[in-house]
């Protein structure tokens, strides 16, 4: 399989400060990648950098064998990567269904936007019913939905999610790794940051531990499910 | 004394007429106003500038006038309407530009290097430009208010022996801002760019990654607000008829006013707050004194956020974290 996206020796900051110093990572194609680690340790920075929002100091961030470190924001998100950020970052004032066109920013295909919007409201149905609502009243589930929902109307080929799970209800969180597990059995590329780490090392293929900005280890998703640093620092076993 | 009072509170006629003055000059307040919401809403800076952009936009439009040989004493008695036409629709295209393209550039030179600065950078660089504008306007047309060429006729359109006025000043007024409002309206609400204006003001990073070029936007944004004062100046000066470089002061502060009564941000609020203010102008100078204006509007700015501190239609949604 060929790597979708590769992060090399990544440093990226704020102020003076480098939150991440040396993160190398990599997705293939078809993979679930999942990105654990404590509070603080920089899996919310790695996204940022990679989606062009926080920029790289040091490193290379390589898209389809594009580097894509220096690019800006939105011209990132047109090459095929979005993201679902941690704490959804919902538009509130805007409705669901002006949230979803906001996702298709970067196209201009007007039947297949459409066509797309029918697709996340057959995702998620409770969008639909709501299509009329200002974003900022749905409850955070449904908020999370919409997240990921507007994400995939850029129609990318990798997929990132920073804590889908953050303050959910139990069955809302497992719906929405359904929905995870479908995507990607649909053929796309998810990198998966998550503070639950057993249901993300579950769904995932493969898994990297984040520890103050640094990558710690690296294997299979089931190998790191029964380590015991992971088990003991990870998974309060 | 007190039946005289009677008799003037209760003057329909006179009411009505204060009305019309009131929303008049409310209108101005509002597109002026409009221009400090829209760049609140998008990058949270309190453009302190604004009302003196506002003020050079009435510079350039009697320097144009002068062009047309229409500012010198008797000159508008002897100009053809022909003239006088040309004269303001160069002024309607070249002030807005003027006004458009220069608040964008001080964006681009001023605020934007501050863009992830504590906001009290920006700020008072804002209030610096301000009195840079001042400096400019005084340069350029004098220490003294200066008498604009009062080229519309004020004749009654609603009949010569009317009880209420209703005049083609009044219609000019009317005539350009709500048609702008309105296309405002279409182009925040409907279109793709303005759209991706409101999702960069609601959260800019979200924005970011969703492929809007948000700088592009913010851009845009000073570009209308700036337009729309260029228009509020030249109907101003063709209303008013006397311009100075301290015209921007107050006109500023009541359009800011208007704005934060409005709920800052919030686009129709604006319109609603500069209406507002202009009425309780018209009223408090018609039934309490014009020395009191000023009083009277900020009592009631104050009134009105106390019982509503986000303004009358700000934050109308709560956002769920
Ligand atoms: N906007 C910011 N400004 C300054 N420091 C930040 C900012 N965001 C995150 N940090 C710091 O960067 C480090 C990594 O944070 P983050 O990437 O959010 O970690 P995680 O997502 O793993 O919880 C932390 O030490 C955090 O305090
Ligand atoms: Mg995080």
């Amino acid at each position: 399989m060929a790597a979708i996206l590769t992060i090399d020796k990544l440093r990226a900051g704020y102020g003076p400060i480098d939150a991440l110093h040396d993160v190398s990572l990599t997705v293939e194609a078809g993979e679930i990648v999942a990105m654990i680690g404590a509070n603080g340790a920089g899996k919310t920075s790695t996204l940022m950098s990679v989606s062009g929002v926080l920029k790289a100091r040091a490193g290379s961030i390589r898209f389809q064998g594009q580097d894509i470190a220096k690019l800006p924001a939105h011209q990132i998100v047109k090459l095929g990567l979005a993201q679902s950020p941690e704490g959804r970052k919902i538009f509130p004032r805007l409705t669901v269904l002006e949230n979803l066109q906001m996702g298709a920013f970067t196209r201009n295909d007007a039947p297949g936007i459409a066509a797309d919007i029918e697709k996340a409201f057959a995702m998620f149905p409770i969008l639909k019913e709501r299509r009329g609502q200002a974003g900022g009243l749905l409850s955070g589930g449904q908020q999370q939905m919409l997240a990921i929902a507007r994400a995939l109307m850029a129609r990318p080929k990798l997929l990132m999610l920073d804590e889908p799970s953050l303050g959910l209800a139990p069955q809302i969180v497992v719906q929405i790794f359904d929905v995870i597990k479908d995507l990607n059995k649909a053929g796309m590329s998810i990198l998966l940051v998550e503070q639950n780490a057993r249901m993300a090392l579950r769904v995932a293929h493969r898994g990297y531990v984040l520890e103050t900005g640094r990558v710690t280890m690296s294997d299979a998703a089931d190998k790191l499910l029964v380590d015991p640093r992971v088990r003991a620092a990870y998974l309060g076993e | 004394m007190l039946p005289i009072l009677f008799a003037e509170a209760f003057n329909w006629t006179n009411l009505q007429q204060q009305c019309i003055t009131g929303l008049t000059s409310g209108a101005l307040i509002a597109l002026i106003a409009l221009g400090y919401t829209m760049v609140y809403g998008i990058v949270e800076l309190i453009n302190f500038a604004h009302g003196d952009l506002f003020m050079l936009g009435s510079c350039l439009a009697l320097t144009i006038f002068t062009a047309f040989g229409l500012a010198q004493p008797g000159a508008i008695d002897s100009a053809s309407n022909v003239t006088i036409l040309l004269a303001i629709a160069c002024c309607l295209v070249a002030v807005p530009i003027f006004c458009a393209g220069l608040n964008r550039s001080v964006d681009y030179v001023v605020y934007r290097p501050l863009r992830t600065a504590p906001r009290l950078a920006p700020l008072v660089s804002a209030i610096g430009v301000s009195f840079i504008f001042m400096n400019i306007g005084l340069f350029w047309v004098g220490p003294q208010d200066v008498n604009f060429p009062d080229v519309i006729q004020d004749r009654n359109l609603l009949g010569d022996d009317a009880n209420l006025r209703f005049t083609l000043k009044n219609l000019l007024v009317v005539g350009v801002t709500v048609p702008l409002m309105i296309a405002l309206t279409v182009f925040v609400k409907f279109t793709s760019l303005g759209k991706a204006m409101r999702a960069t003001a609601q959260n800019p990073t979200a924005a970011r990654l969703m492929g809007i070029n948000t700088e592009f936007v913010i851009g845009t944004t000073f570009l209308v607000g700036g337009a729309l004062a260029g228009f509020g100046s030249v109907v101003y000066a063709l209303y008013v008829n006397t311009i100075s470089y301290q015209m921007g002061f107050q006109n500023g502060l009541y359009a800011f006013t208007a704005a934060v009564l409005g709920g800052i941000g919030n686009i129709p609020g604006a319109v609603l707050g500069g209406l507002v203010i202009g009425l309780v102008q018209a009223l408090g100078t018609a039934y309490i004194g014009a020395t009191w204006t000023s009083a009277i509007v900020f009592a009631v700015l104050i009134v009105i956020l106390v019982f509503r501190p986000s303004g009358l239609l700000g934050a109308r949604v709560r956002e769920k974290v």
